[in-house]
């Protein structure tokens, strides 16, 4: 019988840390520890406060995603009503600020996670010069970013003029260039309808030399899990369903979700139908068939390879919707629209699904008399970094299985975009 | 040479970090500044090796809540703390986390609170540091206010402050100071309605601009704009007592906002409020665009 031996890593920079504690067995991994030792406890925190006060606690969730929790928030309480009407601008509006969110973060994780891990300088100032263009945007409409309580029930606060929007949009197309300057060089439009990744590879730019880098160290076959994906929220782009590899079925209901507690981690596990599944950029374009994710996953699966290529693609498919979306929005339309109830009034439960940077992110709550009485979230880390058992482990887990190299397991893990605050909350 | 600064993290949500990344200088910051230990950006050291032997460093930054049983690479904070304080030149706490508990002293750790303060209360613990400390509170904080604190550290340029170590040079103004919405108030237009450029969220909304001691209209956010411009009420993020409850309503009693305009007595903001009652003013009552 091999014996096992663990190593344990203290995982830093993650938005906070973890500690994995890797069982090594003949040299290969054959299971992972992943543990979380600490918690702030909003769910408790928010606890009979009134139900508005929501909208300013949860932001506060994460400061790279909290835009994500605020609108997850703002649709829960409104899944409260029976009856509640929000104006297509204000829903439009959410969505821009949402994907400028997600925007920021991929920029954020791709030049200063991924790029280091795979033994590049970091560039801070290639992370940092497009999410400020973001937040910039994000601000023109919700006043600030990091955390803004712009989403109100009933609809969003601002009533931007046009002058607003273009000032979004020219920071929309400065972000483009900016892609199209660092991370593939040349016209990006080509990119999105572009079918196959040497296609890609041949071009110059941080992603084709990244991506050049992990075939150049036979990395491109590492991180894969269950190939199996969920994405719970939708909207004018991201499309809700299931698949198992490229078999994708639309129809999934919050009703079997599972969270479940662990002895030796704060973090809970997430499960649909008793299974693990991967959320993020990989699920959603799976469910959007984008070609060039298609083509990587007909050929790596669902390894590093396609996850990092999925993110980054994910962040211009977001900028180029996010123009046409601009187009949409109608002026005129009321940006707010005051609930026929006061929510001081409403009993009742909601659900709010949204997709955040990192994947699906569920808030539930209910409400007595509009008062808060119970509080979930239920975060995208918690999907992929699920900590299951040895028969039955979760998505990062089984994605790290086999891998002989704890600096290659390291990059496998950070190819989720870990978020220690979001996993534990 | 550049300043040396240990960002170190205690319950927090990395909202200040992220928000000093949105700094409009920060390349030349990065010229200035040089991180023993960041959560985002790489350095030096990790923090196994920083928590266990003292490395040179200038200024210890702290976000986030602190509590004796929160521990960072298996080290108490408070004792990551001890080890740093009489090495380093200043100690900043970032955020209204580390400054008065914030959000996160209502957390599970039963202690928890900022490094100097639990809200107003002074906080025993640290006590002995204050001389040491400057505040920059704000949830999160302003990148703007906290990167001219730390070049004002850097510069050795004397700071006035405020009873709760907050430069003056930032927490002098209230967030009220520039908002676009002024006039409503000025002339007491109490009619404000969510979604629209018009009106002041002070009179029902729960707008705490007032007397929120802050620059967010002075020095806007992401150099464009700021909550109250957009039409958000401003929720006092600066202030030991953040987040009070039922944010979205203004308190009242018979009537009259139970919190005035800092520093104004009630007897003048009701002498105020009588005469310019009195008067209608149409520019007031239209849509600004229309007007």
């Amino acid at each position: 019988m091999p014996k096992t031996h663990k190593i344990e890593k203290l995982i830093e920079k993650i938005e906070g840390e973890a500690t994995l504690h890797f069982h090594m067995k003949e040299k290969k991994i054959s299971f992972v520890d992943i543990v979380f030792a600490s918690s702030r406890g909003i769910e408790q925190i928010l606890q009979n406060k009134p139900a508005l006060d929501a909208l300013v606690i949860n932001p506060r969730v994460c400061g790279i995603c909290g835009h994500a929790h605020l609108i997850a928030t703002v649709k829960a309480l409104e899944d409260c009503y029976e009856d509640i009407e929000i104006s297509n601008k204000a829903k439009i509006i959410r969505e821009l600020t949402l994907n400028f969110e997600i925007i920021q973060n991929h920029f954020k994780w791709f030049y200063l996670t991924i790029m280091p891990l795979l033994k590049e300088e970091q560039n801070v100032m290639r992370a940092a010069k497009p999410s400020q263009l973001m937040s910039k945007a994000i601000a023109h409409l919700a006043g600030q970013y990091p955390h803004n309580s712009y989403a109100i029930v009933g609809g969003v606060v601002c009533d931007p003029s046009p002058m607003d929007m273009l000032k979004v949009q020219h920071l929309l197309q400065e972000t483009i260039r900016f892609f199209e300057a660092h991370l593939v060089h040349g016209e990006s439009e080509k990119l999105l309808v572009c079918e196959k990744i040497e296609e890609l590879l041949a071009r110059g730019g941080d992603l084709p030399h990244i991506l050049n880098k992990i075939v150049d160290q036979e990395l491109q076959h590492c991180g894969k899990s269950f190939d199996r994906f969920i994405v719970f929220g939708e909207n004018s782009y991201f499309q809700r369903g299931k698949a198992s590899k490229t078999r994708i079925q639309p129809n999934i209901s919050e009703v079997y979700l599972d969270v479940e507690a662990n002895s030796n981690s704060l973090a809970k596990n997430v499960l649909y139908k008793q299974r693990y599944y991967e959320v993020g950029p990989l699920s959603r374009a799976m469910m959007l068939k984008t070609p060039l994710i298609k083509d990587a996953h007909r050929r790596f699966g669902d390894s590093l390879m396609s996850r990092i290529l999925a993110r980054v693609c994910e962040t211009l498919q977001l900028l180029n919707h996010s123009l046409s979306l601009i187009k949409e929005i109608d002026l005129d339309e009321p940006s707010y629209i005051k609930p026929s109830t006061d929510i001081q009034h409403i009993t009742g439960e909601g659900v709010g699904a949204v997709e955040a940077a990192r994947g699906s992110l569920i808030h539930k709550v209910q409400l007595v008399e509009g008062t808060i009485t119970s509080y979930q979230l239920i975060t995208p880390t918690q999907w992929n970094l699920s900590q299951g058992t040895q028969e039955n482990p979760g998505v990062s887990q089984q994605a790290m299985l086999g891998l002989e190299e704890i600096e290659t397991a390291e990059l496998v893990f950070k190819s989720f975009d870990v978020c220690s605050v979001c996993t534990t909350h | 040479m550049k300043t040396k600064l240990f960002w170190l993290q205690g319950l927090t949500c990395n909202g200040n970090a992220h928000s000093l990344l949105n700094y409009a200088g920060f390349e030349q910051f990065l010229e200035d500044f040089e991180f023993i230990y960041h959560p985002m950006i790489d350095s030096e050291h990790t923090l196994s090796s920083l928590v266990q032997n003292r490395k040179p460093c200038d200024i210890l930054l702290i976000e986030g809540s602190i509590a004796e049983d929160f521990q960072r690479a298996g080290v108490g904070i408070v004792d990551i703390i001890a080890l740093y304080a009489p090495e380093v030149k200043k100690i900043v706490t970032v955020g209204t986390c580390a400054t008065f508990g914030g959000i996160f002293k209502d957390s599970p750790y039963h202690d928890s609170s900022g490094l100097l303060f639990l809200e107003e209360e002074p906080v025993t613990r640290f006590a002995h540091l204050k001389d040491k400390v400057l505040s920059v509170s704000g949830c999160p904080i302003h990148p703007e206010v906290l990167a001219n604190t730390l070049y004002s550290v850097r510069e050795e340029i004397t700071v006035k402050m405020d009873s709760f170590h907050r430069p003056k040079a930032f927490f002098a103004y209230t967030v009220h100071n520039g908002c676009t919405r002024n006039e409503y108030f000025e002339y007491k237009v109490d009619k404000h309605t969510f979604g629209e450029r018009e009106g002041c969220m002070f009179y029902d909304h729960g707008c705490q601009a007032t007397y929120t001691h802050g620059s967010c209209n002075n020095i806007l956010w992401n150099d464009v704009s700021s909550k109250t411009r957009v039409g958000q009420p401003c929720m006092g993020c600066t202030e030991p007592h953040f987040p009070k409850r039922d944010l979205y309503n203004t308190k009242k009693n018979m009537g009259i906002p139970q919190d005035l305009p800092l520093g104004v007595p009630k007897r003048v903001y009701l002498t105020l409020t009588g005469v310019t009652k009195a008067f209608k003013i149409e520019r007031f009552s239209q849509k600004i665009f229309d007007a």
